[in-house]
């Protein structure tokens, strides 16, 4: 049944990419024209994903005008998020906007990923995570907003928590292949069934269980203590942004740090849940194994994290976009002339 | 913009304004959907085909006579594999069908020009469009996207004068996804934004593209026409404002959709198949891909168009 094709390699995680609406900086324009003024203080913010609905694209990690807390209400800078919308998981995150383009090189890098991946580190350790797998996987912008050109410099980071040594893989292969026929047709319903439920279908981490007469379960993370069976096999799954057959996305990282943190395996069989259509595909999806060795003693300090993204250019840095076209007033007039 | 088409959209605003919604079905006879017939067939469309879903947009923008929480249909990050002015002549072997136009092939008219006798030239005042020149050879330019132009280019790139690539972070377990091969030959894989709002004046669907580039970074809505069937690149897709969301959006314009969906329900009747009206949407998309060929977005035909029994 398992296919091992790919003998103790390292595990290999396609980083998440970002994706930024149009609509998101005409809001962010206007909330830092008519409430931050100068504070350059950071703002929640809140980002959407969804898994992989097509064989040939990712899916990345979007900001909309509603990731944006709301300019009118006082009494809270937390951004409302929907829930229960398919096809927007929310992921907790925080914007670093400076009012010059010298104190956006100035910032820190280092140091503000390393302050949100403590924030994921410390909900791994509290337990917190295992209750809302939402707070397992974070991100923070950095940005310079030149208000006066309508141009915007941003950068995205999606710390992970590093395990030293890195994870190997055991074997990888579509979750088609992996399961057997009834349990894939079990397991594709039973992902069908959570992604349909308004209650479930933004959770993106979760427990399966396949019980010997091939049926399959999707639970909550914090059913692992109760779904401890013998004769069950257990996957621990994730909704993946990616679409590469060889690699799991970036989501994953984090899920193994808090399985190697909290439950102490070793040996992990995971799940990379992906979509065709919007529907559950079992030949896209991927089942894998891991092996993580984290030596004793180092269990309880913070591992490093990474996750700045790369540019349009491919390089560490900045992208930057211009909206001149649809803010410009004076270019407006004269495109309405 | 051209003035008649101004006078149009002021035209328009105040009809739309001072008349109510529709509210009885005209859905056979006319091709046309009142505002609840809008929502049975989006909600269906939101049920079979789930990565389409209903949003609010912006809140100033809403629009009375609409849930609040179901304004528009959106589906995003839907892939664009190749640019439609590349395969010209497939479309022409699939759209005949699809759109069951007639002969004259003049399903489609001028955007707000008057209506065309025969099939001129594509030139005319074709609104908006005039300093759009994309011919069928252009290829792909490298500025393609929003990331600056010539005249805003005084500040520099902070990567260029930041020392970034002192701080690269070395993780063995980061795989790195190739990059597309910078080579103009090869058509790069975009990525689409669709949404579909309800015009209220014409009573229709009407369907907004917003594309990016292969590293997801907005395209100028000219190059969108890049994507769009080029027979109607030029004539029925324009660029203006979003109803529910900021910035200028590239549209296919309605003005023609109530009279080519009546035609597709004819057709369907002639075959003894009874059209229901949740399933318009699936029609309605079918008929768009005729004009946005290469754009890959969800419209499940694999279930039955209506009801033949009754």
């Amino acid at each position: 049944m398992a296919k091992s094709n790919i003998n103790q390699s390292l595990l290999q995680f396609a980083p998440m990419q970002s994706s930024v609406d149009e609509g998101f900086w005409h809001k962010f324009s206007s909330f830092k024209l008519n409430k931050l003024g100068i504070d350059d203080s950071p703002i929640p913010i809140t980002g959407f994903y969804a898994p992989c609905s097509h064989p040939r694209v990712s899916n990345y990690l979007t900001l909309l005008a509603e990731s944006l807390p709301s300019e009118s209400s006082e009494a809270s800078l937390i951004p409302e998020p929907s829930h229960g919308n398919r096809n927007r998981c929310s992921v907790p995150g925080i914007l670093y906007n400076t009012n010059t383009v010298e104190s956006f090189t100035a910032l820190d890098i280092q140091n503000l990923l390393k302050k949100e991946a403590k924030k994921i580190w410390d909900d791994i350790q509290s337990g917190r995570a295992v209750e809302d797998c939402s707070v397992l996987s974070r991100f923070l912008v950095i940005s310079f907003a030149d208000l006066k050109k309508w141009s915007f410099h941003y950068w995205f980071a999606f710390p992970a928590l590093m395990l030293d040594p890195p994870a190997t893989l055991v074997n990888l292969s579509p979750a088609s292949q992996w399961l057997s026929i009834e349990e894939a047709e079990s397991l594709s319903a039973a992902c069908n069934e959570w992604r349909g439920s308004k209650s479930t279908a933004d959770i993106p981490f979760f427990l399966v269980t396949i019980d010997p007469n091939s049926r399959a379960t999707v639970r909550l993370l914090k059913d692992w203590e109760a779904c401890q069976s013998d004769d069950h096999k257990i996957l621990f799954g994730f909704y993946d942004p990616c679409h590469l057959p060889n690699n799991p996305g970036w989501p994953l990282r984090n899920l193994l740090a808090l399985i190697s943190s909290k439950w102490n395996l070793k040996s992990v069989q995971f799940f990379c849940y992906r979509e065709n259509r919007g529907f559950a595909d079992m030949s896209l999806s991927l089942v894998g194994e891991a092996l993580i060795t984290v030596p004793q003693g180092c269990k309880d300090a913070m591992p490093n994290a990474v996750g700045w993204e790369l540019n349009n250019k491919g390089k560490k840095g900045p992208r930057r976009i211009s909206l001149a076209q649809s803010m410009d007033p004076t270019r407006l007039a004269v495109s309405a002339a | 913009m051209v003035l008649s088409q101004k006078l149009h959209e002021a035209f328009k605003g105040t009809v739309e304004r001072i008349t109510g919604p529709r509210t009885v079905s005209a859905f056979k006879e006319k091709g046309v959907l009142s505002v609840s017939e809008f929502i049975i067939a989006g909600d269906n469309l939101v049920a079979k085909c789930p990565t389409w879903s209903w949003e609010s947009g912006e809140p100033s923008k809403r629009k009375p006579y609409l849930p609040s929480e179901k304004q528009f249909l959106i589906t995003r990050n839907v892939p664009c594999l190749r640019r439609a002015a590349s395969i010209e002549e497939e479309y022409e072997a699939a759209g005949g069908e699809v759109l069951l136009d007639d002969e004259d092939n003049d399903g489609w008219l001028a955007t707000h020009g008057k209506p065309k006798e025969t099939k001129s030239d594509e030139d005319e005042d074709l609104p908006s469009m005039e300093s759009l020149e994309i011919s069928k050879s252009s290829s792909i330019k490298q500025n393609s996207s929003h990331t600056g132009g010539e005249d805003d280019d005084d500040i520099p790139d902070m990567a260029e004068f930041s020392e970034y690539d002192n701080i690269i972070e070395t993780d063995p377990s980061t795989y790195l996804v190739a990059h597309e091969p910078d080579d103009d030959n090869i058509l790069r894989t975009r990525t689409y934004d669709i949404s579909i709002t309800y015009d209220k004046y014409y009573q229709t669907p009407r369907v907004w593209l917003t594309g990016y580039d292969e590293s997801r970074m907005l395209l100028q809505p000219e190059l969108v026409l890049e994507d769009v069937s080029q027979d109607h690149a030029r004539k029925t897709v324009t660029i203006e404002d979003h109803p529910h969301l900021p910035g200028k959006h590239a549209s296919i314009h309605p003005c023609r959709h109530g009279a080519v969906m009546k035609k597709i329900i004819d057709v369907l009747m002639s075959r003894g198949v009874e059209p229901e009206v949740d399933k318009y949407l699936f029609l309605f998309l079918k008929f768009m891909a005729s004009v946005i060929p290469t754009i890959e977005y969800d419209y499940t035909m694999d279930f039955d168009l209506g009801s033949s029994s009754n």
